[in-house]
C-alpha cells in the first residue's frame, strides 16, 4: 500500500490543456461565458427544437391528455445535456413555450440549481420566452421532482420531469409484462405489495413515486415528487404533462381529473408529517420541509446544526417578506388553498425520515 | 405551410396551444389560425403518420413538402373531414389495447362549434376528465355523426378523438369524456 502515489507511464499529473486548444478563461463562470462570442444559438429552429420532432411531440401530447395516465412512446431526440437530466422535461416544455409565456423551472423546488438555471437559459436563449421564479406569474412551469407550493390556476400547464415511467416498475421489471396489465387494468401485483408493506411494516412505504390511479383507469407514476404533492393532482385546475426523455414516454393529468393514491380501506394514504417542525426562515408549518444540516458557525469547524427550511424556495422567500400569506393568496376564490390538511398531525409519528421502499433517484 | 397562408413555425405552434388546451378542457372553444382545420392538420401531420383527406388544397400544400402518406379514412391515423362523411368513424382506427393512442384523430371542419346552446347545432353533454362539473359543446354537424363518434369512443381506452375546427376557432372531444347527446 505505499506506491499509489507514483503515475503510470505517459501520465502526466498535471492538468494541462492539450496544445491548439483556444485558452477560456477559468477565474469565474461568468468570464468564461463573456470570452465566448455568442451563445451559440445561431442557426438553431425556434425554440431549439426542429419542426419535426415538435410535432411528434405534439401529437405524442395530444393522444396523452385524451387518455390521461396512459403512457404514450414518443422519439426522444437527443438534447443538449444528458438523457436523465430533465431532457424529456425540456422537449416538452420547448413544443409548447411561445413567446408569450412566462416560464419558470424549478429543480427540487429551488430555481436557482444548475439545472434549473440552464434549462432556463436554453429557453430564454432559444424560443425567446421571458423567465420569472415566482409561481404565480408563470404561465409554464417545468418542474422535476416537485409541485409548487402556491396554488396553481387553470392558465398554468406544469411539466415534470420523469426518471421512470412505469408504476409497476416497482414490482415486475418486466415492459412488456406492465404494459399487458395496463391494457387490462390489472394492477393486483401492485396491490399485492402494498400489502406485503402493510405487512411487513404496519403501513405502506414508499415515500416518493407513489402508485397512484388516474381517472380509475391507469396506475401512473406521479414522477418523484414527495407523497405531500400527490393530492394537489386531484381535481386540480391545472394541466399536468409527465415526459420522460430517458424512457420516450409522455403522459399527462387532464384538469379536473380524479386521481387517487392507491391505499386500503384500513391503511389510508398519509402525506409526510413534521410534527413540532417550523420552516427556519419562514417559520411555515403548512409547506414541505426538508432537514437541512449546516455549519452552525462562520468559523468552519466541524459542528453542524440540522434545521427545516420549505422545500420551495421561492415561496419561502415570499413567506419571509409577508409572514403567513396563504397558498392560494394569488386567487379571489376562497377554499383553494390546496396542500395536507394539519389536523390530523396526532396520527403521524416523527420516524418518517427512516421511510424504506422508496427507489428514488 | 406558406401554400395554406400558415407560418410554419409560428401558427402551429398557436394552433398547438389551443389544441392542447381543447383536448384537456372538453367543451372549451379555443382560437385559432385561420382557417382553423388546415392549421390543425398542418400542425400534426407529416410523413411519420397516415392521413386521409378529400382537401385539394390540403393534399397538394402537404405533398409538396413530402408530408403526407395516404391512407383510406379506415386505417389513416389522422382523418380529415369536411362537415358529413362519407366514411362511418365507427370504422375507424381504434388503437389496441395495449396502445390505445394508435387510434385516430378526426379533425372535422365544422360551420360552428360553440360552448353554448344554439338552434340549429346538435348540443352534446359532457362529463369526465377535463370537465368541471359538466360541460355542453353545440356542434353543427348531425345528430347521427355525433352519436357515431360517441359510439367510437365508447370502447375506452380503444377510441378515435375528435377536434372540430371551426372558423378561427378549435375544439374537441377526446374519447376519455362522456358524451351524452341531446
Amino acid at each position: 500500500m505505499t506506491d499509489h502515489a507514483t503515475p503510470p507511464d505517459g501520465e502526466t499529473p498535471d492538468d494541462e490543456p492539450p496544445d491548439g486548444g483556444a485558452p477560456v478563461p477559468t477565474d469565474s463562470v461568468d468570464a468564461a461565458l463573456a470570452s465566448l462570442d455568442s451563445d451559440g444559438v445561431a442557426g438553431y429552429n425556434y425554440a431549439y427544437l426542429d419542426e419535426h420532432t415538435k410535432r411528434e411531440l405534439r401529437r405524442s401530447m395530444l393522444k396523452a391528455v385524451a387518455i390521461p395516465g396512459h403512457q404514450v412512446p414518443y422519439a426522444s431526440r437527443p438534447m443538449p445535456l444528458a438523457r436523465g437530466w430533465g431532457t424529456g422535461g425540456i422537449q416538452a416544455s420547448l413544443s409548447i413555450l411561445g413567446p408569450d409565456d412566462i416560464f419558470k423551472v424549478i429543480d427540487q423546488g429551488a430555481d436557482e440549481s444548475v439545472n434549473a438555471a440552464n434549462i432556463r437559459r436554453l429557453a430564454e436563449n432559444t424560443a425567446d420566452v421571458s423567465t420569472t421564479t415566482d409561481t404565480t406569474e408563470a404561465d409554464l412551469i417545468q418542474s422535476r421532482h416537485r409541485i409548487p407550493e402556491e396554488v396553481l390556476t387553470d392558465e398554468q400547464r406544469l411539466v415534470l420531469q420523469v426518471p421512470i415511467t412505469d408504476a409497476l416498475r416497482m414490482v415486475d421489471s418486466s415492459d412488456a409484462a406492465n404494459r399487458r396489465r395496463h391494457a387490462h387494468k390489472n394492477y393486483g401485483k401492485m396491490w399485492v405489495h402494498l400489502y406485503e408493506n402493510v405487512v411487513e411494516y404496519g403501513e405502506i412505504q414508499i415515500a416518493s413515486r407513489y402508485p397512484t390511479m388516474v381517472a380509475d383507469r391507469y396506475l401512473m407514476d406521479p414522477s418523484p415528487i414527495p407523497r405531500w404533492d400527490v393530492p394537489k393532482l386531484d381535481d386540480a385546475d391545472h394541466l399536468t404533462v409527465l415526459a420522460a426523455g430517458r424512457e420516450a414516454r409522455i403522459y399527462a393529468v387532464p384538469p379536473h381529473t380524479e386521481v387517487e393514491p392507491l391505499a386500503f380501506e384500513d391503511r389510508s394514504f398519509t402525506v409526510e408529517r413534521f410534527p413540532g417542525r417550523a420552516c427556519h426562515a419562514c417559520e411555515s408549518t403548512d409547506t414541505y420541509l426538508v432537514e437541512v444540516s449546516e455549519g452552525a458557525t462562520e468559523s468552519e469547524t466541524d459542528t453542524f446544526e440540522t434545521r427545516y427550511t420549505c422545500n420551495d424556495s421561492s415561496f419561502c422567500e415570499k413567506r419571509r417578506t409577508n409572514p403567513g400569506i396563504p397558498k392560494d393568496h394569488h386567487l379571489d376564490r376562497e377554499g383553494v388553498d390546496w396542500g395536507p390538511e394539519l389536523s390530523d398531525v396526532a396520527t403521524d409519528d416523527a420516524e418518517n425520515a427512516t421511510e424504506r421502499g422508496g427507489n428514488d433517484e | 405551410m406558406r401554400a395554406l397562408g400558415l407560418d410554419p413555425v409560428d401558427d402551429t405552434r398557436r394552433t398547438f396551444d389551443s389544441l392542447l388546451a381543447a383536448v384537456s378542457r372538453p367543451g372549451t372553444v379555443q382560437s385559432a389560425p385561420s382557417p382553423a382545420d388546415h392549421a390543425v392538420v398542418s400542425t400534426l401531420v407529416d410523413h411519420e403518420v397516415t392521413l386521409a383527406t378529400e382537401d385539394d388544397t390540403l393534399e397538394e400544400a402537404l405533398s409538396g413538402h413530402g408530408r403526407i402518406d395516404a391512407e383510406p379514412p379506415e386505417t389513416a391515423d389522422i382523418v380529415h373531414a369536411r362537415g358529413c362523411t362519407s366514411w362511418d368513424v365507427r370504422e375507424c382506427d381504434r388503437g389496441s389495447l395495449v396502445e390505445p393512442s394508435g387510434g385516430a384523430t378526426i379533425v372535422y371542419r365544422v360551420d360552428t362549434v360553440t360552448g353554448s346552446t344554439r338552434e340549429d347545432c346538435v348540443t352534446a353533454t359532457l362529463t369526465g376528465p377535463g370537465v368541471d362539473g359538466v360541460a355542453t359543446l353545440s356542434v353543427s354537424l348531425p345528430a347521427a355523426e355525433l352519436s357515431a363518434l360517441a359510439e367510437a369512443q365508447s370502447s375506452y381506452p380503444r377510441g378515435v378523438d375528435a377536434v372540430f375546427a371551426g372558423d378561427g376557432c378549435v375544439a374537441a372531444l377526446p374519447r376519455s369524456v362522456s358524451v351524452e347527446v341531446a
